[in-house]
């Protein structure tokens, strides 16, 4: 029996069951239409099998290729959904700068605290006995409670240096390769000025190290003016910050994920539909 | 639904050879295939995929429509619209404009076809 819309043929069949793996969308619009040309190529005497087979499988490959292409670019290329992916991505970014940013302060400024009230203490007793002499008398062991000798590359304990009024170290308790550390002259000046500054400091002798020291530095007022620095390795404190970033940065990706999954699933459900 | 806009030229061979098919009258998709097929067609070997796939994007491009015929329930018949006659148009001017070009380089031998 010759193949008819009622009793396809093999050939037919199997290209009515490729027809199948086009998106729902074309499927619906065409496939009849196209199974319809198939069958009229199928009768045409003029194109041979030989020529017709090779010639519908490669149309399948990439017909099915651009097609499919064609229903995710309609289903998630919509702006819309995008503007809804980017803002919500923006949020998300924000929101985890915030996580960072916000504990990553606090951190910073918690790290001072010690050295404020070490500071603060030891520049009231210079200033009340007078800057030489109240050194003299062993107002640094006793206001700090240390005897001295902290190496600060390796010791978390606050440490106090004093300095006069020339930026010349008369005081440490505080030893870097034997030597008492001595932050930048600008910052003598910027104390001068204001009477407090509270920074970030890299020593120079330790910059290969990468020792980083949070900082207080006093001005003393009186007879004999001049400085009080009180610090503090930043190690343990750096550590809890890269913790922090690392949490923050598995939080931003786990934000981007949902947003991804959320569009993609989205998107198939609002995708437009077959008419 | 058509939105009317024109794609830019120079077009795809499917789409130049679908318009030219067409331009004759109104047409089924495998007689659309078959003058395709010939030389004077463009020679282009189309399958029925590629076929309504650039058949749904020029009607929804407003080159072409369904003329709303049918032999069969199953055959559908499309035909130009005016602006796929004039994109068609603009295409051939194109080609024309490159094919005398290339007469008078001397890479086409003058008056046409030998």
């Amino acid at each position: 029996m010759k193949p008819s819309a009622t009793h396809p043929g093999r050939l037919e069949r199997l290209y009515a069951l490729a027809l199948s793996l086009y998106p729902e969308r074309f499927r619906v619009a065409h496939a009849a239409a196209m199974r319809q040309t198939f069958r009229d190529a199928l009768r045409d005497n003029t194109l041979s099998r030989r020529t017709l087979i090779p010639l519908v499988l490669r149309d399948l490959v990439t017909s099915l290729a651009k097609e499919h292409f064609a229903m995710l670019y309609e289903t998630f290329a919509r702006p819309a959904l995008i503007y809804n992916a980017l803002v919500l991505t923006g949020l998300s970014t924000g929101l985890a700068l915030a996580l960072y940013a916000i504990p990553q302060q606090v951190l910073r400024q918690g790290a001072n605290d010690p050295q404020i009230a070490l500071a603060t203490d030891l520049v009231a007793v210079l200033e009340r006995g007078g800057l030489v002499e109240a050194l003299q008398q062993g107002a640094l062991p006793a206001v700090t409670g240390g005897s001295g000798g902290v190496d600060i590359a390796r010791s978390l304990s606050p440490f106090a240096i004093v300095f006069d009024d020339e930026g010349r170290v008369l005081a440490s308790q505080a030893q870097l390769d034997g030597k008492a550390p001595v932050p930048p002259a600008g910052i003598f000046n910027y104390v001068r000025q204001h009477g407090e500054d509270r920074f970030s400091w890299q020593p120079v002798l330790s910059r290969e190290r990468g020792v980083r020291i949070a900082a207080v530095m006093q001005r003393v007022n009186g007879a004999h003016p001049g400085f009080v620095l009180a610090g503090r390795n930043m190690r343990e404190v750096e550590a809890r910050e890269e913790q922090v970033r690392q949490m923050a940065g598995l939080t931003w990706v786990g934000m981007l994920g949902v947003i991804l999954v959320g569009t993609a699933v989205f998107g198939w459900y609002t995708r437009p539909k077959a008419a | 639904m058509a939105t009317g806009t024109a794609p830019a030229t120079p077009l795809t061979p499917a789409v130049f050879a679908i318009l030219l098919s067409l331009a004759e009258g109104e047409k089924h998709g495998y007689l659309i295939m078959k003058d395709a097929r010939a030389p004077h067609g463009g020679g282009i070997q189309m399958g029925p995929g590629t076929l309504y796939g650039s058949l749904e994007r020029m009607m929804r491009d407003g080159l072409v429509e369904e003329s709303g015929f049918s032999d069969d329930e199953r055959r559908r018949y499309y035909r130009l619209t005016n602006l796929g006659h004039s994109v068609l148009a603009g295409e051939l001017a194109r080609l024309d404009a490159a094919i005398t070009s290339a007469r008078s380089l001397g890479l086409l031998p003058q008056g046409g076809r030998t």
